[in-house]
């Protein structure tokens, strides 16, 4: 990819990401009580001064529950991503370093765990226990782990042999800093940064999969972008807004994550080229 | 004087697909501190293994095989291969080594000396220095090992004073340069100060010019010249060009099939005294010095 085009497209997703980060940031902030913000003087207004995105069939600001819908995936988005790049990068570091008992049950574990279909698993873990979405997140980043593991893993077995590790092994560097540091931290971040976005855009995924579907998700009159869409099925034909809006967010910022990921990936290793 | 390091009788095996193959053959030598030993050989004769076998380095299965290395740490005598004999089983001809639990064995032995009582500069400069960092940045990475009171600011200056000492121009501007940037000569200095900021009691030099132009390799070879006399300090010279071995080493081992076919000082060597071994003979004719008497 040319410099230009790796650029506009840095620039384009990162203003998407920025965006969606910003929202997520400010949103907890902005006081909104659901049950007092239905209107049935304004239903399904179009955009205009007063509602930039309209109104939806109960005459809520589709604006408002936009940004308030953040919240339902920002923070477990976060905390999923996190989790699974670090617990990826670890697992995927000893079972690639490691020898012996401790990568077999390392290496075990990943594969137990890849078996599982995701949503599937994501269901059945809501049926079986109180759904929540930091319950949702964090199985979510569990399942991504192998994953992430794998990818670093090979990393890791193809660098052990390269001559500069052998030169930080005989000068006596720290096989923790080595790992760490100059493996982990140096040579994988663009692979973690690639599979953090990815993870973060599979929690969105979910979310507004569970809260349209309905029953494991954020439950109305919370909004979620998910059960704005669900809420607005009805619609089709009389007014767009209400479904559009949210449709499109969810799109764009998964679509925006992932490239924002596989870009900025990219322009590390161009960079480190 | 006792010697620093003590080879005695190494063996290194490997597998391949045609059997087990014996790289080095009963290898023994000495290494008095201070003293600057040639290792000689052309490519294959196992004067690479047996460097790596002194720093416990030595990748593919089984490896070492047999012998003993001492390497002396102030009034310590540590063998670095005591703990061989647990880790091979024989049964009938078959002679089979648990290679993991040795490789973890060696580390454990190796981690406190590596560093600190020896180091290695490999050929291939351009892939010996982490691609990601600045060249500053691992120099100072190994002082911070060798010296850990230091502050930061200390170690930046230490690390531009490493530079200057292995004759980089411009030290100021290489500390901030990544290795990519330099040309191969300059990788291999730089190379060179992160293994001396190390401080450590043996350097070992394997094939250091390997790769570089012919002018580059001289500067390389009077650079080391230079740091010897600047800090006498021992060490380990590999080389399959003899001249460059002739130049650095006090003494020189010539090494054929895996096995040492001479052993003899590099003056006797330069000026054609004695008895020669007929490959060292056709070494130094090769190379158009007095080849001295065959053997």
């Amino acid at each position: 990819m040319g410099d230009s085009r790796l650029r506009v497209g840095l620039y384009l997703s990162g203003t998407v990401v920025g965006l969606v980060l910003l929202l997520g940031v400010i949103a907890p902030f902005v006081p909104y009580d659901p049950a007092d913000a239905v209107d049935y003087d304004q239903l399904l207004q179009a955009p205009g001064m007063g509602h930039i995105f309209g109104t939806d069939g109960q005459g809520r600001d589709v604006a408002m529950r936009l940004l308030k819908g953040t919240e339902a995936f920002f923070l477990p988005g976060l905390m999923a991503a996190a989790l699974a790049t670090v617990f990826g990068a670890l697992c995927g570091a000893v079972s690639g370093y490691a020898g012996g008992w401790l990568r077999g049950g390392v290496l075990g574990t990943m594969q137990l765990i890849d078996t599982l279909p995701r949503l599937v698993f994501i269901i059945l873990v809501c049926t079986i226990l109180n759904p929540s979405i930091y319950l949702i997140a964090f199985v979510a980043a569990v399942l991504f782990v192998p994953s992430i593991a794998t990818v670093i893993r090979r990393r890791v077995e193809a660098l052990g042999s390269e001559d500069y590790i052998l030169a930080h092994v005989a000068h006596g560097f720290r096989p923790v800093r080595i790992l760490l540091y100059h493996i982990l931290w140096l040579q994988c971040r663009p692979l973690l940064i690639r599979q953090a976005t990815y993870v973060f855009g599979y929690v969105l995924f979910v979310e507004v999969a569970l809260s349209y579907l309905g029953d494991y998700g954020v439950q109305e009159p919370d909004p979620s972008w998910g059960n704005m869409v669900a809420q607005a099925r009805g619609l089709r034909g009389v007014s767009a807004w209400p479904w559009a809006v949210p449709a499109v967010a969810i799109v764009v910022t998964i679509a925006g994550f992932l490239a924002f990921g596989n870009l900025l990936a990219r322009a590390d290793e161009e960079e480190v080229r | 004087m006792s010697p620093l390091l003590s080879v005695e009788d190494l063996v290194i095996e490997f597998d391949t697909a045609r059997g087990r193959r014996r790289v080095v053959d009963r290898v023994s030598f000495d290494l008095a501190p201070g003293e600057v030993l040639g290792i000689l050989g052309e490519s294959g004769s196992g004067k690479t293994m047996t460097t790596m076998a002194v720093l416990g380095l030595v990748a593919g299965e089984p490896g070492v095989m047999g012998g003993s290395i001492t390497l002396r740490d102030g009034d310590d005598e540590i063998g670095l291969l005591s703990d061989l004999e647990q880790v091979i089983s024989r049964k009938g001809k078959r002679v089979s080594k648990n290679c993991r639990k040795w490789r973890r064995m060696v580390h454990a032995r190796m981690r406190p000396l590596w560093g600190r009582m020896m180091t290695a500069v490999f050929q291939n400069p351009r892939h010996s220095l982490d691609p990601l960092m600045t060249v500053g940045a691992q120099v100072e990475e190994s002082i911070a090992l060798a010296l850990p009171d230091l502050t930061a600011a200390q170690r930046g200056e230490k690390a531009v004073d490493w530079l200057d000492r292995v004759q980089m121009n411009e030290p100021g501007r290489v500390h901030g340069s990544y290795p990519h940037e330099l040309s191969g000569g300059m990788c291999q200095r730089a190379m060179i100060a992160v293994a001396l900021a190390r401080r450590p009691k043996l350097l070992i030099a394997d094939e250091p010019t390997t790769g570089l132009d012919t002018t580059v390799r001289a500067e390389i070879v009077e650079l080391f010249r230079a740091l010897l006399e600047e800090e006498r300090r021992s060490m380990m010279y590999i080389s399959h060009d003899i001249r460059e071995v002739l130049y650095l080493a006090d003494r020189v081992i010539v090494m054929k099939g895996g096995r040492v076919v001479e052993t003899e000082t590099a003056e006797n060597l330069r000026l054609g005294r004695g008895q020669r071994a007929d490959y060292t003979a056709m070494l130094l004719s090769a190379a158009d010095l007095p080849s001295g008497a065959a053997a």
